[in-house]
């Protein structure tokens, strides 16, 4: 598909939103980490990004800019964004996962496979990091296997354990901590996805590459 | 600093985070900054040290040096070791002292603010509590019973000082429009507009929950995840709207239709649980215009607590 020409909008007199599309398209994700790339290369800290899906929002001072001349100064960078290796190949991370999740078999009744093969096919797709979100740490993960694909849990349960690795919807991701959560469980990792003390302290990043990796 | 009564929300805050956005850890920090930043004024700390966040119910906390200390933000009443003492205003309390605080009714956020701030460790620089995420403050938690928390070392001489309570203006809370205004038609700025809503006894820092008459999108719709900031009212299907607070998510799919002003956000977040608010729609050059001579008048009021003579 032609990546359209992105939005403008203010999000409040501290933030704006720049907006390719509303709906999700692998085209367009590659269009935000290459803006995304190009925005943090010219602006440093200046401005404090937050991508989304189709869009990034752009955090600002009102000491250093108004909505229009950081509209203005964002327009040419968008224009001709560039290509870097960030943004196009991504980093890969490989999560070790055992496959003991408490959901796993209702997963199983519900999308009409076997253990081993949910296992199989969850381990099989290389996710890229989308955004990160809900809590620090906590990476959307897509696309997942079509016949992966169930709705969230219709209600979220009060606790979810630090580590469990969960499905919903077309996405996959791992808790960071102790939360509300209405995913599906179907595994946990050792990996730690959130570390305030470790630099980066997140484990992912937008663009990562993230492979599962069974454990027995 | 021992902790004899914690309140329902008692909490350690600072200014919070800038700069993890990204990662999903939201600006957090005292919901009211401006009652913060004067308290620690009046306690003769600089600017951004931590302090105590007050709100469902009072704390009471034993002094265990002598220090100087300030009240502000919603404060009902504040009492030091029994005897009634102002709020807004340097106070000295010697070790052994308590001190009592109760939040005000017409408010939602008190703070304490003691001499040499209270010294958690950072946490990705702040001493903030964020505690949907367990992390920082005192043990990633809120306060309670028995908690002992270190003081960092008291300044020199303070100079006390007091100033009239930040203007608590009534009057409506002033909103940006977007980003999603496009998905809503002519008659939902209106409703937002005319229709006073109430704060449901829901809200908490992440989140100011809504009741009132519904706003309406054009059409029932979410969007892919994207990222939100302090102050963004997001319209679910039920049409009740929800205003992000300090502690609110980085990202999410509701729609926004607007964003209230950063001028006004100490103001809303100090709205009580129940009471009534209402909205009116600015420019988004009025607010900056706004947010700059707020931040001016602020600057000047810190300057002035902290010159002044005794």
């Amino acid at each position: 598909m032609t990546v359209p020409h992105p939005r403008i909008a203010p999000l409040g007199d501290g933030a704006l939103t720049i907006t390719w599309s509303d709906a999700i398209d692998p085209d367009i994700e590659i269009a935000v980490r290459r803006s995304l790339s190009a925005i943090r290369g010219k602006f440093g800290d200046q401005v404090e990004v937050v991508p989304g899906y189709t869009t990034i929002a752009v955090h600002y001072q009102a000491a250093d800019w108004t909505y229009p001349s950081l509209r203005d100064a964002l327009t040419p960078v968008l224009s001709h964004p560039g290509e870097t290796a960030e943004s196009t190949i991504g980093r890969l991370v490989e999560i070790p996962v055992r496959y003991d999740g408490r959901d796993l078999e209702f997963v199983a009744g519900q999308v009409g496979l076997s253990v081993g093969d949910i296992v199989a096919r969850h381990t099989a797709t290389e996710y890229r990091v989308a955004l990160l979100g809900f809590v620090p740490g906590f990476a959307y993960l897509g696309p997942l296997n079509p016949a992966l694909i169930l709705p969230r849990r219709s209600t979220p349960r009060p606790r979810v354990p630090a580590g469990s690795v969960a499905i919903a919807g077309a996405q996959t991701g791992v808790y960071p901590a102790d939360t509300p959560g209405g995913w599906h469980l179907i595994g946990r990792t050792t990996a730690v996805m959130f570390d305030p003390d470790r630099a980066p302290p997140a484990l992912l990043a937008v663009g990562d590459r993230v492979r599962f990796v069974a454990e027995d | 600093m021992r902790i004899i009564r914690a309140g329902g929300l008692g909490t350690v805050q600072d200014l919070g985070w800038s700069g993890y956005r990204s990662i999903g850890l939201p600006p957090g920090g005292a919901a009211d900054r401006t009652a913060l930043r004067i308290g620690n004024a009046l306690a003769g700390n600089p600017d951004g040290l931590a302090g105590f966040e007050i709100a469902l119910g009072e704390m009471e906390v034993e002094f265990e040096s002598d220090r100087v200390f300030a009240a502000t933000g919603a404060v009902g009443t504040l009492h030091l070791d029994g005897s009634a003492v102002p709020s807004w205003t340097t106070v000295a309390a010697r070790s052994g002292q308590r001190c009592r605080l109760a939040p005000d009714r017409h408010g939602r956020f008190a703070y304490l603010a003691i001499g040499g701030g209270v010294d958690v460790p950072r946490t990705l620089g702040s001493r903030a509590t964020y505690l949907p995420g367990g992390l920082g403050g005192y043990r990633g938690r809120r306060l309670a019973p028995g908690d002992h928390l270190p003081l960092g070392p008291a300044g020199d001489t303070v100079r006390p000082g007091t100033t009239r309570q930040a203007s608590t203006a009534v009057g409506a809370i002033r909103v940006t429009a977007g980003p999603q205004e496009r998905f809503f038609a002519e008659q939902a700025f209106e409703t937002i507009a005319a229709a006073p809503y109430r704060l449901s006894p829901m809200s908490d820092r992440m989140g100011s929950r809504l009741a009132g008459t519904p706003v309406r999108a054009k059409r029932s719709a979410s969007l892919p995840s994207e990222g939100t900031a302090v102050g963004a009212i997001q319209v679910p299907d039920d049409g009740q709207p929800i205003v992000i607070l300090a502690d609110g998510p980085t990202v999410g799919g509701y729609l926004k239709i607007g964003v209230v002003i950063t001028a006004d956000l100490d103001r809303f977040a100090q709205i009580p649980l129940g009471g009534e608010v209402s909205f009116v729609w600015v420019a988004l050059a009025e607010a900056q215009r706004a947010s700059r001579q707020a931040s001016g008048n602020l600057a000047r009021l810190l300057s002035e607590i902290r010159t002044t003579a005794p």
